[in-house]
């Protein structure tokens, strides 16, 4: 199974050290695999590095691609970590 | 046995063990492979990856209990790095390609990160890169067979020699808390950090060894000669010998001077002179006070700044002030900040500017009042914090009529606004101003007239005067707190502090040194602000002087232009 979303960054400090951490913590779980750009900029989910390469601020689009049996779990489990800002405080 | 040769700074003698330190920038060589071999350096690589993320999360899970949330984000973003599933696939790509060993590719790896980072708009992710240098330097001191956390400090055991390209001001407030026992390295100057930690800490160091280091290997038997600017490495028995019973006299004379703690600093002439402590934090209070400080004469509030991303608020700083002055009923002079120049925050929102001079830029005050949500947090927190003790602020860098208008301004309106918020404050809070600009110091009576107190920053303001950079240390040789042009200076703040009759004290390294005090008792300094290490040592000093036998000297010293002359008059002073 392929899916395709996009995903805007709606919280203040953006995908920073704590929230790619816990993006890339998440990801790890599943066993499809991630693919998030953010315009050419393309990151595999599971790699701290390169989801810091992103270095999507507040406000960003992001395009997320994953593939594998788990993705609509993941997606949706990703989406919600978006959309709770990181569970984080503002 | 062989000797290497730097400047000795810092106290007496260490031997010990020592133990390298990488700094990131250091060269990883390169070695060839054969493609027979991929297999085998890829393993090694997986291997190498393996123990550094169990040794990182050993280290992690000790600090885990103690620290706070900004620092677990960071400790677990680390443990994401070493173990980052790309991290490996790409060097092991790079192994296969171009057949080098492990600890070389993953240092072709890194530098292709950087160069991704590097054009990051976002400064705080661009200021991540540094991490991953240092968590792939971890994997690096791995691969290189030396023991876990030797890229940093974990590990260090008491007694060892650190030895390393530099130590940055981040670095020393981290080194405080291990007991090592000397510093060597290849850059930095009398008064680095590295120097001015190494006296804090009571422990010789050797900086300016040039590329002397690369000599010396982790294990290394070494004696440090902090008096000499000598290293002995691998020392036979004859001279191991000779240093220990050097060792135990230097032990000796500190045990004497433990003795005068407790008497008063009085010259022979009958002249009592304060003699205050500098501190970096609020712990240092209790050491001061057990070296019998008169009070802190100057507390630097960076270290509450530096080694995180965002800046202490006001609640935290009021908490660390007013437990501060709460603890002591001495007199406690709290400096505002005074970052920028040598002193960067990590990353943060506010990043500095990497100016190309910074010790010339906006630091200190100019930062402080081009940017008032920095400073006003810290000046309501002191104002607040001022009912529990005895408070002095002291601003930083202060060079102009203007800035003393400005500052007068913003306190007007934080006094203001206390009173509005019905939050209690000392009506009358002694404001000082540090005079460390050559400007400030030519035009001290001004100040003097606006001021409740000067203080002299010697640091600065021997290196504005003389035109050198203190952290330069191919021109730290020029570095003389003794140049008449300097003792000129200090002297004519010293009368325009008399003149206006306000307090004048100095809080340089040069009031911590007892080759300068006797000349600085006779200039009228009477104040003296340095480290609590050194105040028994200043203190036996001031004891043994008669400042009436030194005035005609030191007003020689200040006219005369034979430098053969100068140096006997020192001499004869210092006899």
């Amino acid at each position: 199974m392929r899916l395709e979303q996009d995903i805007r960054v709606i919280n203040k400090l953006g995908v920073h050290t704590r929230a790619a951490s816990k993006l890339v913590k998440l990801c790890s779980q599943f066993d499809c695999s991630i693919q998030i750009s953010n315009g050419k900029r393309q990151a595999d989910a599971k790699s701290i590095m390169s989801v810091m390469m992103l270095a999507a601020c507040q406000g960003t689009e992001l395009k997320m691609v994953v593939e594998g049996e788990d993705a609509a779990e993941a997606i949706r489990q990703i989406t919600d970590l978006f959309e709770s800002c990181f569970e984080e405080r503002e | 046995m062989f000797t290497l040769h730097g400047t000795g700074v810092g106290f007496g003698i260490a031997i010990g063990a020592a133990r390298l330190i990488r700094r990131p920038d250091q060269e990883v060589l390169e070695y060839s492979i054969l493609p027979e071999q991929v297999g085998q350096e890829i393993q090694r690589l997986t291997d190498g990856i393996h123990s550094a993320t169990e040794c990182l999360s050993t280290y992690y899970e000790d600090l885990r209990e103690e620290s706070t949330d900004e620092v677990h984000a960071i400790l677990d973003a680390h443990l994401l790095m070493v173990q980052d599933p790309i991290l490996l696939e790409q060097s092991a790509l790079i192994i296969r390609e171009r057949l080098v060993n492990a600890e070389f590719a993953l240092q072709l790896h890194c530098e292709n990160l950087q160069a991704v980072f590097r054009d990051i708009d976002d400064p705080y992710m661009r200021s991540k890169s540094d991490e991953i240098s240092q968590v792939i330097g971890r994997i690096q001191d791995e691969l290189l067979g030396q023991h876990a956390g030797q890229s940093s400090l974990e590990g260090i055991r008491e007694g060892e020699i650190v030895v390393t390209h530099d130590l940055m001001p981040a670095d020393t407030i981290e080194y405080k808390k291990y007991r090592v026992g000397a510093f060597l390295t290849n850059l930095g100057g009398p008064i680095s950090h590295t120097a001015i930690l190494a006296r804090s800490m009571q422990i010789p160091a050797i900086v300016g060894l040039h590329e002397g280091i690369r000599y010396l290997k982790t294990g290394d038997t070494l004696i440090i000669d902090g008096k000499r600017g000598v290293v002995l490495v691998e020392p036979d028995d004859a001279a191991l010998d000779v240093y220990e019973k050097r060792a135990a006299k230097i032990k000796r004379v500190t045990r004497e001077l433990e003795v005068i703690k407790y008497k008063p600093a009085t010259t022979l002439d009958g002249q009592t002179v304060e003699l205050n402590a500098n501190i970096e934090f609020a712990e240092e209070l209790k050491q001061s006070l057990e070296c019998n400080a008169s009070g802190i004469g100057l507390y630097r509030t960076e270290s509450l700044y530096m080694n995180r991303r965002d800046f202490p608020d006001e609640a935290e700083q009021f908490d660390v002030y007013s437990t501060l002055l709460n603890s002591t009923e001495r007199p406690v002079t709290i400096r505002t900040l005074d970052l920028g120049a040598d002193k960067q925050v990590d990353g943060g929102r506010r990043n500095m500017s990497l100016a190309t001079n910074p010790a010339l830029g906006r630091r200190a005050i100019r930062l402080c009042l081009h940017d008032l949500t920095l400073f006003k947090p810290q000046l309501r927190a002191l104002y607040r914090a001022s009912i529990y003790g005895d408070l002095r602020i002291m601003v930083p860098m202060i060079s102009s009529q203007d800035e003393l208008d400005q500052l007068f301004i913003v306190l007007d309106e934080i006094r203001d606004e206390l009173t509005r918020e019905n939050l209690p404050f000392k009506p009358h809070i002694p404001v000082g101003g540090m005079i460390e600009v050559p400007a400030a110091a030519v035009t001290a009576d001004m100040f003097a007239k606006r001021l409740d107190f000067l203080s002299i920053g010697t640091n600065d303001l021997i290196q504005y005067t003389l035109a050198i950079d203190r952290i330069d240390d191919e021109v730290n040789y020029l570095y003389d707190p003794l140049h008449p042009a300097v003792l000129r200076l200090v002297k004519s703040v010293i009368d325009a502090a008399q003149n206006a009759g306000i307090p004048v004290s100095m809080c340089g390294e040069m009031a911590g040194d007892i080759e300068c005090t006797r000349i600085l008792l006779a200039l009228g300094l009477r104040e003296f602000s340095m480290d609590s290490t050194v105040i028994s040592e200043v203190k036996q000093r001031v004891r043994g002087t008669r400042i009436g036998e030194m005035e005609p000297i030191v007003r020689d010293l200040l006219t005369t232009n034979e430098s053969d002359r100068y140096r006997d008059l020192i001499q004869l002073i210092n006899g």
